[in-house]
């Protein structure tokens, strides 16, 4: 062990640095072996023989809205208070002196960071209003950017601020384009179903190739992640022993609900997250029932494929409400909003109000097609930026906290001592 | 005194508690010259009723048998110079803490009426001291806290001298550029207030700025200090009533702190280097001159540290942030981190702290430094940091916040050195000479380090505590020192911040004012303020013992060549302690004295054995314990009634014979309560109660000798709010008196 031995988990944290401006030349060791000690969470992330701050990463975290992070003088109300916090590794206390300090590659690898679910218990009780909830926020979308693959992507939606328009505009034109070359952007007479407008085939051949590109750049993120954890915290159990218990427990909330405090926010994320898996089993559905089963579209308005799609559509709305109403009456709570999280809010707000629009003019007002086909592009638009932008985006929280969760089930029981 | 009336107040349930006239007629010997009730003595009609009295009768003295002597001051008050006062305390000590209409408490309340007589009958009228008292106030040091007592003191009208020993005035801070901000909102620097302030005072006409100067000698006592000053114009003499001494602090000795890379690397500072480098606006490195691109302040170097300073300096911290702000300013882009045990920002400096660190480019850090490395660039090593690990922080500069030690001069330890090496030179014996050397080596740094050059007997400057500052009640007097009529202020007071300073510096001048406005009375100050009797030194039966020249807790007492005390009556607190000292009883107060005390204990009736009503003596301080037994009557707390309470002035003022005489009369024991002792003193007159504990530690021996068991007597250490234990503490001793059984002198 060199007394500036390069950290194992090189590849991510060498990434990590260019875009968050981190001295490449952090002297930090990982040592395989546990230190003795207390907290599992610092003992298996290493003896630290040298460390120095990093303040570009202060910097970058000022910039995102983090500055309240300074005033914490670690008085640990804030892990005191929290539900989720595990006893044997706390949170976020030390998460907000790695912040201070600039311990970037600690941050990183650390599932904690994942396992908040920012109800913001912390941050109504900090007495110097360094507002830890909020930090912890800034801190994911840090890593979310700095994990991203390819880099330059992750930059672009990490600057949604500045951003938008292209994160927007490029899918729309896209579509506008593709439709246009192929003649499909007019009215069509007599106008009863969409694949009118875009053969579900054009459909498939642009959705399942971007899937495709989508899934390899969130699975190399992932990868990262995953290895990065695992080295600063080697794992007793394999990934695979950690899914069910995690699965089960995405499915219910389960966690999410010890944060008593964002009951309604969790109510609302529930319906939300069983709106988008309905959504998504749909158009499974909808696959089998055109190819298989020989349907013709649209299906009747009492078919069980298209009930299914509704009831989603009904749970999205109210699910996006509630979390749209937690927002705007409990400000303290919801946190401070930056870039990172209105970005990922109007996106979904986007492919939910134009999806059912598209549905409520076709059945609705077929007469008039010309609005029918401009939302359905609209829609084609924002689905493939919230596509596109899930490995970038807040999105990326189904990935990233997915792991942590995983890890955490499958993390080596706390050593005695 | 002979013509003594009796006036007792039947309100606040009195009255209807005690029979009157019964306790009237127990006045039997002396007999009072006339006795009156009123139903409320502290309306305007009861006390004009007294003061017709007083006319009619041409009485000397009064007892007004009311309520406790520390209630209705105001109301019960009549022209001192011309009639004693002395007030019985039936409510507090009779109808509130007993059964109403019992025999027990019917003797209680006569016993009190009696003991009261016998002590107004023994004493004399007091003359106040009327002498020429100069107006004007010495101040002793130009920093802060000087610069504002020299304000304070001219602003309520006084004549100043503000003596500086360096040429220009400012002391410690003369040179900041920037101040931590003293106003709403309290986060943002703001420029030295210095300049105005050393301005405000160099134009005031009442003060004169001596600069280059040091105080020569100074004689006399309060209002009539004469003073001798050198400055480079040769020697000045004039008057002056009242002193304060702010002559500051200096900083730690950084060559001590080598652990911290002091010495080993010049780019380990101190921060008043480092204040010095930013007053000339010239941040850099001592090795290179190069502008550091991080700088890392080290916050308690050497503070709370028992081998170095064991408390805390309560300013660096403030002195950290502000330097850190003042870099951010100036030197945009350096970093600063700042490694602490405990950030201390007391007051608004909170909110500061928190500007601070919302800066960009501050890191606060908690740790434990292990070392600092290096030698151009260095490392500091943390321990115990809250990482949890062992870290380091690279540092371009490293700024050591030393704590501060006060400009003090141990007065007493002088003294000592100076009587060592007479001792040493015309010693009675070669071992008393080898001893006398002894001493003299040990205190020899003390040589030359003297300020106020007294010319008191028990030293040439203020009696220093712990750590060197000087000794003074902390908490309830802070100005208050155990010279009377010289007031400490500022850093060699206590550790504290300029704005501390500048109030402490007003403080110290409004004591320096009341202080020379009593002594124009001839009144005492605090804690017996008012009080115009002074003690009489019956000299032509002193022995020279110097007990009570040495005893004396305030310097009060100087000596001639023979060591017969010579009083500078200005300068006493009235607290009895020399009269405690006095073998020979030669000292006494003309309302205080050891024969009238002995008398009022003579006056309390000592029922025989067979009656079994034991008695007991209680001698109770009447600072603290008297207080705290009030409180509890005031909560109807009961107590035994065989008790019979006689205040003193201070327990420091006991005489050995009160306890004999008591016990002699069979009295079954005899209980004193006093303040706590010891380093963290509670005493008013700081010695009291530790020269009481030590009086009795003799009389231990007495009492065996005369078959009277020890535990007879007692002494208990009592604060101020313990009101509950008081009672206890007196039922107990009444318990443990009952297994003794009665007094073995009973009868006698």
């Amino acid at each position: 062990m060199t007394r500036h031995g390069r950290v194992v988990a090189e590849g991510s944290v060498k990434k990590l640095a260019p875009r968050l401006l981190m001295p490449v030349d952090v002297p930090t060791e990982y040592s395989g072996n546990v230190a003795q000690g207390s907290a599992p969470g610092v003992n298996k992330m290493a003896s630290t023989s040298a460390l120095i701050s990093s303040p570009d990463f202060r910097q970058e975290v000022l910039r995102r809205g983090g500055e309240t992070a300074a005033r914490c003088y670690q008085c640990a109300t804030c892990s005191a208070v929290c539900e989720l916090a595990p006893a044997e590794a706390p949170f976020p206390r030390r998460q907000m002196l790695w912040t201070q300090w600039g311990l970037v590659d600690r941050l990183a690898a650390d599932p904690s960071v994942w396992l908040c679910h920012q109800c913001n218990d912390c941050t109504t009780h900090c007495p110097r209003d360094a507002r830890p909830g909020d930090i912890l926020q800034v801190v994911r979308g840090l890593v979310v950017e700095g994990l991203a693959f390819p880099q330059a992507l992750g930059r672009l939606v990490a600057n949604a601020r500045t951003t938008w328009p292209i994160l927007f505009g490029v899918p729309l034109l896209f579509w506008i384009a593709l439709l246009g070359a192929m003649g499909q952007l007019q009215s069509p007479a007599d106008f009863h179903a969409y694949d009118q407008i875009v053969p579900h085939v054009v459909l498939y051949s642009v959705f399942f190739p971007l899937s495709g590109l989508v899934m390899l750049a969130a699975f190399v993120s992932g990868w990262r992640y995953w290895r990065m954890m695992g080295v600063a915290a080697p794992r007793a159990k394999s990934f695979l022993s950690g899914i069910w218990a995690t699965g089960v427990d995405i499915a219910t909330h389960k966690r999410f609900g010890k944060c008593g405090t964002a009951r309604f926010r969790r109510l609302g994320h529930l319906l939300l997250f069983w709106g988008f898996v309905g959504a998504a089993v749909t158009s499974g559905l909808l696959i089998v029932a055109i190819y298989l089963q020989g349907y013709e579209l649209p299906l009747p308005l009492l078919h069980p494929y298209k009930l299914l799609g509704n009831v989603s559509a009904v749970a999205l709305v109210v699910g996006a409400g509630i979390l749209v109403v937690v927002r705007i009456t409990d400000r303290d709570r919801a946190g401070a909003s930056n870039a990172f999280d209105s970005f990922f809010a109007t996106v979904v707000g986007l492919v939910i109000a134009t999806g059912i629009l598209v549905e409520l003019a076709r059945v609705f007002n077929p007469e008039v097609p010309v609005a029918a086909v401009g939302l359905y592009v609209l829609h084609l638009g924002v689905v493939t930026t919230l596509f596109v932008t899930f490995p970038y985006s807040k999105f990326a929280h189904m990935l990233y906290r997915t792991l942590a969760m995983v890890h955490e089930q499958a993390a080596a029981p706390p050593s005695g001592g | 005194m002979e013509r003594v009336g009796v006036f007792t107040c039947t309100g606040c349930g009195i009255g209807e508690a005690l029979d009157i006239e019964a306790l009237h007629a127990a006045a039997e010997d002396p007999k009072p010259t006339c006795t009156a009730s009123h139903p409320c003595l502290c309306a305007p009609e009861g006390m004009d009723s007294v003061r017709k009295a007083v006319d009619e009768e041409k009485l000397e003295g009064v007892i007004l048998a009311a309520c406790s002597h520390r209630a209705k001051r105001q109301e019960l008050q009549l022209d001192r110079a011309a009639t004693m006062v002395e007030r019985v305390s039936l409510r507090e000590q009779v109808v509130w803490s007993h059964p109403p209409n019992e025999e027990d408490t019917q003797m209680l309340a006569e016993d009190l009426l009696l003991m009261g007589m016998a002590k107004v009958t023994r004493a004399k009228a007091a003359i106040p001291i009327s002498e020429t008292i100069e107006s004007g106030v010495l101040v002793v040091g130009g920093g802060v806290a000087g610069l504002e007592a020299a304000r304070g003191a001219s602003g309520l009208g006084h004549q100043v001298v503000l003596v500086e020993k360096e040429d220009t005035l400012g002391g410690r801070t003369r040179d900041l550029r920037y101040q931590t901000p003293a106003r709403p909102p309290y986060d943002t620097l703001v420029p030295s207030g210095l300049p105005d302030l050393v301005a405000a005072v160099q134009d005031d006409p009442q003060i004169r700025v001596l600069t280059g100067a040091r105080v020569k000698s100074i004689r006399g006592q309060p209002g009539q200090f004469s003073v001798e000053v050198e400055t480079p114009s040769g020697v000045e003499s004039f008057k002056s009533g009242a002193i304060v001494q702010a002559t500051g602090a200096r900083p730690y000795d950084a060559t001590k702190l080598g652990h911290l890379g002091y010495g080993s690397s010049s780019n380990v500072i101190t921060s008043h280097e480092l204040e010095a480098m930013l007053s000339r606006g010239e941040l850099g490195r001592p090795s290179d001159g190069k502008l550091p691109s991080r700088v890392v302040f080290i916050q308690c170097a050497g503070s709370r540290d028992p081998e170095h300073l064991a408390y805390c300096s309560s300013e660096c911290c403030g002195v950290t942030l502000r330097q850190m702000a003042a870099i951010h300013k100036d030197h945009p882009g350096v970093e600063t981190a700042t490694i602490y045990k405990d950030m201390r920002t007391g007051g608004q400096l909170e909110r500061f702290y928190q500007a601070v660190q919302t800066q960009p480019g501050s890191l606060f850090t908690r740790g434990e430094v292990s070392a600092v490395e290096g030698n151009g660039n260095l490392k500091v090593h943390l321990k115990e940091s809250l990482l949890g690990d062992d870290v380091s922080l690279d540092a371009e500069l490293v700024v050591l916040a030393v704590g501060m030690v006060p400009n003090s001069a141990d007065g007493e330890a002088i003294r000592a050195l100076r009587d060592a090496r007479v001792r040493s030179e015309k010693g009675d014996s070669e071992i008393q000479k080898k001893e006398a050397l002894k001493v003299v080596e040990e205190l020899k740094h003390n040589e030359g380090t003297e300020i106020l050059n007294l010319d008191y007997r028990q030293g040439p400057d203020l009696p220093v505590l712990r750590y060197g500052f000087p000794d003074s009640h902390f908490i309830c007097f802070p100005y208050e020192t155990r010279r009377t009529g010289i007031y400490a202020a500022g850093t060699l007071r206590a550790p504290m911040d300029g704005a501390q300073a500048a109030e402490d510096g007003w403080g110290a001048a409004m004591k320096a004012a009341q202080c020379i406005e009593e002594a124009r009375h001839g009144e005492a100050v605090h804690p017996r303020s008012g009080d115009v009797g002074v003690p009489d030194f019956f000299l032509q039966r002193c022995t020279q013992c110097k007990r009570c020249t040495e005893e004396c807790p305030f310097g009060t007492l100087n000596e001639d060549e023979k060591g017969t005390p010579q009083l500078n009556a200005l300068r006493c607190r009235r607290c009895g302690i020399c009269m405690g000292a006095c073998p020979e009883r030669i000292i006494s107060f003309p309302d205080y004295s050891v024969d009238s005390t002995a008398a009022a204990i003579k006056a309390m009736s000592v029922p025989d054995e067979f009656d079994e009503k034991p008695r007991i003596l209680a001698l109770l301080c009447e600072n603290d314990a008297l207080p705290a037994l009030d409180a509890a009557a005031l909560a109807r707390t009961q107590w035994n009634p065989w008790v019979r309470v006689v205040p003193l002035r201070c327990l420091g003022s006991l005489n050995l014979v009160w306890i004999a005489d008591a016990l002699s009369r069979g009295i079954d024991g005899v209980i004193l309560i006093g303040c706590k002792h010891g380093d963290d003193y509670q005493c008013h007159y700081v010695k009291g109660s530790e020269l009481a504990n030590t009086r009795l530690g003799n009389l231990q021996e007495t009492l065996t000798r005369l078959a009277v068991e020890p535990e007879r007597v007692k002494i208990v250490e009592l604060a101020h709010d313990e009101s509950d234990r008081i009672p206890q503490l007196l039922d107990e001793f009444a318990d443990e008196l009952e297994e003794l059984g009665a007094s073995p002198l009973k009868g006698f």
